[in-house]
């Protein structure tokens, strides 16, 4: 990290970067919290606006804890909103996959949406943990840090997380 | 797999984090193969892409269109300091434009200074109306009553009366307007007077009377006026003239019940000793006390 003078932040260019190597781990974060893409980029939005317009009282080295607190304060205020749709998008496996017989690929088939449904059923703080960890492989230190909690918080909410999983899914069988 | 509250095996799995050991009891187990699935199947999933780069933009654009930067005269504080400043300027023009008044009331006298640290005494029921701004250039003051000033060295300093007008330039001198009678004394320097169509120059010891129709010019020895030391001077005054004077100076209503004598009074009465006073007067105009309190005297026909 540089040093920097507390308005680095005000420069275009260091903003810039700073938003692009932030800005898809801040929207996914929302969005595996909402389960709502509209929202998710609001709040991103929102939460670089605010930066961007106090980024004198913003020293770099503080800029993203910073941003996810006003991340994590609006999502308080929208939490109670709607139910979470999380969508499973189809992953690029196919080609791969060619040669397998179709029995293998059908039941593939049925493990994703059975997990996909399952991932509907963990709690608001078990699907973020889980998915950050999953989809956007953030190690668990890293989303102790975007959530403001230990890392002993996020084992668990992981460990919670995979139980429910496996007996949804092991019910549906 | 026991998973325990205190160990969360199952994150540290996924983590890759157990031990060889507990990583083969694992793989023993039932549900491993699951759990497996679950950790491969979660890693395909995906997010739905967004725009960054139009996130980016209405960042950046926000900030132009509406700058959250509080400019230096909008801050509260500036406000409250701005407001501070008016009031205080308001205050202060105010002071000084407005008329100030000095007022002697009936039975007492009042000692100022003006902004050039001139002198002025007034005589018991007398009044000064003048304006502090701007006094050094425009010495001008009026007056109801009498009074003594000490002008201090400067610009022409003017005494308007409904009676005339006294102009000097730094000198001692008495001006009392009352009724009809408009008398002006000079201790020190040159005063000059006007009075209806009048203009008279008197210099240091001298006395000017205007009663009318009526024009006298006395010389006198004392260097300041009687009253200041609790004397009144009269100089062929009328009963009726002195009695409002006594009215002025003792702060006490005094009733004549006689008949007209227009004999005049030439003398010095005390203004600090009623009971002489009424003596002096009442054996000149051989009338006598018929009642007397504190706040009201009756005087008749001896």
């Amino acid at each position: 990290m540089e040093e920097t003078s507390s308005n680095g932040i005000c420069e275009e260019l260091i903003f810039s970067s700073f938003f692009k190597s932030n800005v898809k781990s801040l929207r996914n974060y929302l969005y595996f919290k909402f389960g709502n893409e509209e929202k998710a980029n609001d709040a991103t939005q929102e939460a670089f606006i605010k930066l961007w317009e106090n980024c004198k009282k913003v020293p770099l080295e503080k800029a993203k804890s910073y941003l996810y607190t006003i991340a994590n304060n609006t999502s308080l205020n929208e939490i109670a909103h709607q139910k979470v749709v999380l969508k499973y998008e189809q992953s690029n496996t196919g080609n791969d996959r060619t040669n397998l017989n179709p029995e293998f690929i059908l039941e593939e088939e049925q493990f994703k949406q059975k997990l996909e449904k399952a991932i509907d059923k963990l709690t608001e703080a078990q699907r973020t943990a889980f998915l950050l960890n999953r989809i956007e492989g953030k190690k668990y230190h890293e989303i102790a840090i975007m959530l403001n909690i230990s890392v002993k918080a996020v084992e668990k909410r992981i460990h919670g997380a995979l139980v429910t999983l496996r007996s949804e899914i092991e019910q549906f069988k | 797999m026991k998973a325990t509250e205190e160990n969360y095996n199952l994150a540290k799995w996924l983590a890759g984090e157990l031990s060889e050991k507990e990583l083969l009891a694992f793989q023993q187990s039932d549900e491993y193969a699951t759990y497996v699935k679950i950790a491969a199947y979660s890693s395909e999933l995906k997010v739905p892409d967004f725009d960054a780069d139009l996130l980016y933009q209405n960042t950046i654009k926000h900030k132009k269109a509406a700058p959250k930067v509080i400019p230096f005269y909008q801050s509260k504080w500036m406000r409250i300091a701005a407001i501070f400043v008016v009031m205080l300027g308001l205050s202060f023009t105010l002071r000084t434009t407005i008329t100030s008044t000095e007022v002697a009331e009936n039975g007492q006298k009042t000692t100022f200074s003006l902004p050039d640290n001139s002198q002025i005494v007034l005589n018991s029921g007398s009044e000064i109306k003048y304006k502090k701004w701007n006094w050094d250039n425009n010495r001008k003051l009026d007056l109801e009553g009498e009074a003594y000033f000490k002008v201090a060295h400067g610009k022409k300093f003017q005494v308007n009366t409904i009676l005339g007008t006294v102009a000097v330039l730094g000198t001692q001198f008495n001006v009392k307007a009352r009724k009809n009678r408009f008398d002006v004394t000079c201790y020190e320097g040159r005063v000059k007077v006007n009075y209806n169509n009048l203009e008279v120059i008197i210099t240091k010891g001298t006395t000017v009377t205007f009663d009318k129709e009526y024009y006298d010019r006395q010389d006198i020895k004392s260097t300041k006026p009687e009253w200041t030391t609790n004397e009144v001077i009269f100089k062929k005054e009328k009963l009726q003239t002195i009695i409002d004077e006594l009215q002025r100076q003792y702060g006490c209503e005094i009733v004549l019940n006689a008949e007209e004598n227009n004999q005049l009074f030439s003398g010095t009465l005390p203004s600090n000793n009623i009971k002489t006073a009424l003596g002096i007067l009442t054996s000149t105009f051989h009338l006598k006390i018929s009642k007397f309190d504190n706040k009201k005297i009756v005087l008749e026909d001896f």
